[in-house]
């Protein structure tokens, strides 16, 4: 399987912010996931995943982000998403991500 | 023990079984349920000591669930691996354990360790721990239509999401600009809708020449096995192109492309190839109109360039033509007088049509008024327009030039011939001359070489006739050309009273000639009788 997936991530108050690079497939949803359950165990609540350097994203992929939500979704929590390509926030959309996550163009617009 | 005291020891635990239920349908996986069953059991038994296992299959081995002591543990469960729904207990009853089958089949083993007091298990502990193991079947029967009923969402959004992305991706691919961007743009989607890992999209032109498009970049397709492969490829105008992807992914790893995907990378497919015959057949449409505007304007110039009327020659009848073969024509002529009271005939052809012939026609009736203007000889006159017109021409371009200037005093005509058509000259007694004299076409060398000039003389009766290759070369269905022969033929027996007469016989033969036919050249002609 092709890896051409980078994943950097730091606190950002009490966000925990994720940007990706590249191709997010099963490689990267599960690099997103894994990254997300370091957290998760010490009660993260507030997610962000900024995909401006990712424009395309497979259904594996999503599934990942799906279960991200999930669990944030379980604690009260929530994931949000920016700078996102079009195609992808139509995606998105359709697969019905942003019933439970929302969009922001920035993290300092998370309460 | 009575039953009554069994049912009611079991009583005080109905509404904690509802509350467990409640804790372990509410799981989003069978990890998640074994922690909350975990809960319920060390709360109901006072016991931390909690092993759980479960494995898909009787033969498989045991996942983990729980680990506490799981060697131990394992070894317990293994003693009652054949005897399914059993509550067995150590020989002191300090630990209860059991192997259960599930709604799908698989089996959970449970161990409750030692309790915090050290008492042993009682059987209503026993019956307890059977209805708990009950509650979590059915709270995992639960969870294993959650997960189905979300596969189904997901999977039914999934295919809504691959329709609207063929059709964003048809529209985006008729926007983009042609080339490596189109291929990237089809290819990353159609690795995207297939969940393909990788792939790669090629162009090879009509002489072999390789452009590779991949995605994600700098990968070697090749290196991946032809069973998780799937490709399409098309022909277009001799430039091959191939979409190949590779290694189909699934949660639970590499799976094969199905049907589906080789659909949807048709699909792809033809939306590039529609994409690119469209870009085709807007440039054509682009060209064809800049190429209608062209004519148009070179109409126009040909327009102010061609007489409307030719001047009225006390003693002579003189009529003229042009009949261009497509909108404009390549071919001048004019008759005008001159300043001295002497009459210029011209007649030339300009290889090609167009804006490019329209503006050396007019370069050349520029040049050829103003020289005639200082009186100069034909033949220097000529070396000079020559020089003009080769520097205004692309090397493929030359104009055939016949100019020949009457005294209509006397008859007497200069004349020049420059590559074009010889002129006819019928004399009285029948005898038709033809008049050669001159030199190359106007714009095939600029070597300052010399143009001949001829001087003749026009008696009462005698006709002149100049024009272009398109009445001789005139063709019919069959190719057969209209020729000079027939020409002469028809020039010396056709003597009508009038030139324009004359100019209408000829034009009628050689249309009777080409039968319908298209025109090929364009027709140009003068023809001057003295009276």
């Amino acid at each position: 399987m092709i890896k051409d997936f980078e994943l950097t991530s730091n606190m950002v108050n009490d966000v925990l912010v994720m940007k990706t690079e590249g191709y997010i497939n099963n490689a990267g949803g599960e690099k997103i996931a894994q990254e997300f359950d370091k957290h998760y165990s010490s009660g993260i609540t507030k997610v962000l995943i900024d995909i401006e350097k990712s424009n395309v994203v497979n259904s594996i992929g999503i599934s990942f982000l799906i279960e991200v939500i999930e669990k944030l979704n379980h604690k009260g929590g929530k994931l949000y998403f920016s700078n996102l390509d079009p195609s992808i926030e139509k995606t998105f959309t359709i697969m019905g991500l942003f019933q439970f996550a929302d969009k922001v163009s920035s993290v300092e617009e998370i309460k | 023990m009575s039953s009554d005291l069994i049912t009611q020891k079991l009583s005080f635990h109905v509404k904690s079984f509802q509350e467990s239920f409640e804790i372990l349908s509410g799981s989003n996986s069978i990890f998640e349920m074994s922690k909350h069953f975990e809960r319920v059991l060390s709360g109901s038994f006072f016991t931390t000591g909690i092993s759980l296992f479960h494995k898909k299959e009787k033969d498989l081995s045991w996942d983990t669930l729980l680990k506490k002591n799981s060697d131990e543990h394992l070894r317990l469960l293994n003693k009652v691996e054949d005897e399914l729904f059993r509550i067995s207990s150590s020989s002191d009853s300090t630990e209860i354990y059991t192997i259960s089958k599930l709604v799908d089949s698989s089996q959970i083993g449970i161990v409750l360790g030692k309790r915090f007091d050290g008492n042993p298990y009682t059987e209503i502990d026993k019956i307890t721990f059977q209805i708990f193991i009950q509650l979590f079947d059915n709270a995992y029967q639960a969870l294993l239509s959650l997960q189905k009923e979300k596969k189904l969402i997901f999977s039914l959004n999934n295919r809504v999401s691959q329709l609207y992305s063929l059709i964003d991706t048809g529209i985006e691919l008729s926007k983009i600009k042609m080339g490596s961007d189109l291929l990237e743009l089809a290819l990353s989607r159609a690795i995207a809708l297939t969940n393909a890992s990788f792939g790669r999209a090629r162009r090879v032109n009509s002489k072999g020449k390789v452009e590779d498009v991949f995605f994600p970049p700098n990968i070697d397709i090749e290196a991946s096995p032809d069973e998780n492969k799937l490709s399409k490829s098309f022909t277009d105008y001799g430039i091959e192109y191939e979409f190949a992807l590779c290694e189909k992914e699934s949660r639970d790893g590499m799976i094969k492309f199905d049907d589906t995907d080789e659909l949807l990378l048709g699909a792809i497919a033809r939306q590039v190839q529609a994409a690119i015959e469209n870009d085709r057949a807007n440039k054509e449409a682009l060209e064809n109109e800049t190429m209608k505007r062209e004519l148009e304007v070179a109409a126009e110039i040909q327009k102010r360039i061609l007489p409307v009327d030719l001047p009225v020659i006390e003693g002579y009848d003189i009529a003229g033509i042009n009949i261009p073969s497509k909108g404009v024509s390549g071919d001048y002529y004019n008759v005008f007088e001159l300043d001295d009271g002497r009459i210029a005939l011209i007649v030339a052809d300009v290889t090609g049509k167009g804006m490019p012939a329209s503006l050396l026609v007019s370069t050349l009736d520029a040049s050829l008024r103003s020289y005639l203007d200082f009186h100069i000889p034909l033949s220097e006159m000529a070396v000079k327009m020559n020089a003009i017109i080769y520097k205004s021409s692309t090397a493929d371009k030359f104009i055939t030039f016949l100019i020949a200037v009457l005294n209509p005093a006397n008859g007497e005509i200069d004349i020049i011939n420059a590559g074009h058509n010889p002129a006819l000259l019928l004399r009285k007694d029948n005898k038709m001359e033809m008049i050669e004299a001159g030199g190359v076409a106007f714009g095939m060398f600029d070597m300052g070489l010399p143009f001949e000039g001829k001087k003749l003389k026009l008696d009462k009766g005698e006709r002149l006739f100049i024009f272009s290759d398109g009445i001789p070369e005139a063709m019919n269905k069959d190719e057969e050309e209209y020729t000079d022969e027939k020409l002469e033929k028809f020039f010396v027996e056709e003597k009508t009273d009038s030139a324009d007469e004359f100019i209408n016989a000829i034009v009628t033969d050689v249309k009777l000639h080409t039968k319908g036919e298209i025109q090929s050249d364009d027709i140009t002609a003068i023809y001057l009788i003295r009276k």
